[in-house]
């Protein structure tokens, strides 16, 4: 007598629906990723329970460095990044040719003065991610280059935002300049970027 | 779907024919390196954005407008705090005739310390509704005190609180108290 057997499958689950749902958030993700680029210099931002995440808007960056150097990082659309160049270009009575317009489209931040902006835009790209300026933007009270840079760039248009990003031992006189060259500009918010720190338990 | 059809053709002189399973591909190892990327892209994309605070600044008197009189804040409704060299901190609630090396007290930047001192600051406040803290960072402070004490405002739910400079009276005192906490160190090094 022939017994039936039930014959044996291996479970086989279907993947082609699971794939293609992947696939597609990862489409998703890749395309909407943007990768930090490399900073210059190290910063490293003090802690704050704040939870708030850095917004997508048009946001230039101002940072300062331990030692007190300024580096200001315009907003990355390029027509209007022409548009700061050729402002403050004016402000100051220079005048910059193709290519260091194109080299200041891709330029990561600025660090240097005015006066030196032409022979560092004229550097090699490698070059430039490597140089370490030696003063960073001039900003006391005589001479407000940095100001003068949000203000240009606030003139192109003003719904930038403006994030400043200082280090954990950046003297305060320093930040301090900064905040009151911000208030005779007029322009009164903005944000401190931090990194987390977990909220109290009250 | 992923079974690939096979088309049965010239069956008729075909001899024997090994089973026709239509072949399947696989695609759970697919799936995982889709995860695992999709992992990747998902992390990176929000670790990247740095967490900011909120910071606004009073606006500068116009010239042209007349000055508003100068609010005053009385001294049991209001803390001042002043931040040193070597994130020390100094809290105070004088004015400038009564403040003196003994009331002006120093104390740390953790829970035990601040916290404590703007929560009952706070709660000894004739009028909580006005309770202000002034923040008066030195010129030997870091930016991370600041960052520190704006952030215990919000911690402390503080919502006003002011930024000046040292006044001078406060200068002195603030002076002599770092210069009088580092004199006796030095010779107990010896």
């Amino acid at each position: 007598m022939a017994r039936i057997k039930p014959k044996r499958h291996g479970v086989v689950t279907d993947m082609t629906a699971m794939c293609d749902v992947t696939f597609l958030l990862l489409t998703f993700f890749i395309m909407t990723t943007q990768f930090k680029k490399p900073d210059v210099e190290q910063i490293k931002p003090p802690s704050s329970i704040s939870e708030k995440l850095l917004p997508d808007a048009s946001l230039m960056t101002i940072n300062a460095t331990p030692d007190g150097k300024f580096y200001f990082q315009p907003v990355e659309n390029a027509s209007e990044r022409l548009e700061l160049l050729n402002k403050m270009g004016q402000k100051y009575n220079m005048t910059f040719d193709n290519n260091e317009k194109a080299a200041f489209q891709k330029v990561q931040s600025i660090g240097v003065p005015m006066s030196q902006l032409k022979s560092y835009l004229d550097m090699p790209e490698d070059e430039q991610k490597n140089f370490k300026s030696p003063k960073g933007i001039p900003m006391d009270s005589t001479n407000q280059q940095l100001i003068d840079w949000v203000q240009q760039s606030l003139s192109v248009n003003p719904d930038y935002k403006l994030a400043i990003k200082g280090d954990v031992t950046t003297q305060y006189p320093k930040i301090k300049s900064l905040f009151e060259g911000l208030r005779d500009i007029d322009f009164l918010k903005f944000w401190l970027i931090t990194s987390q720190e977990g909220k109290p338990n009250d | 779907m992923a079974e690939v059809q096979v088309q049965e053709k010239g069956a008729k002189g075909g001899k024997v024919r090994s089973k026709k399973n239509n072949p399947r591909v696989d695609m759970t190892p697919m799936v995982d390196l889709n995860f695992l990327l999709l992992m990747f892209f998902m992390f990176t994309s929000t670790f990247s954005k740095p967490n900011v605070m909120d910071l606004g600044l009073p606006a500068k008197p116009k010239k042209d407008t007349p000055k508003p009189p100068p609010t005053e804040i009385k001294l049991s409704n209001s803390i001042s705090l002043l931040l040193g060299k070597d994130n020390k901190i100094f809290w105070h609630q004088q004015d400038n005739t009564s403040l003196n090396d003994t009331n002006l007290n120093e104390t740390s930047y953790d829970r035990e310390g601040i916290r404590k001192v703007i929560e009952q600051a706070k709660a000894n406040a004739a009028d909580k509704t006005k309770f202000t803290v002034i923040i008066k960072p030195t010129d030997d402070a870091v930016y991370k005190n600041f960052v520190d004490i704006i952030d215990e405002m919000a911690i402390t739910k503080s919502e006003q609180y002011g930024v000046t400079d040292v006044k001078p009276w406060e200068k002195a005192i603030y002076e002599k108290k770092v210069g009088n906490s580092g004199a006796p160190a030095a010779p107990a090094t010896k």
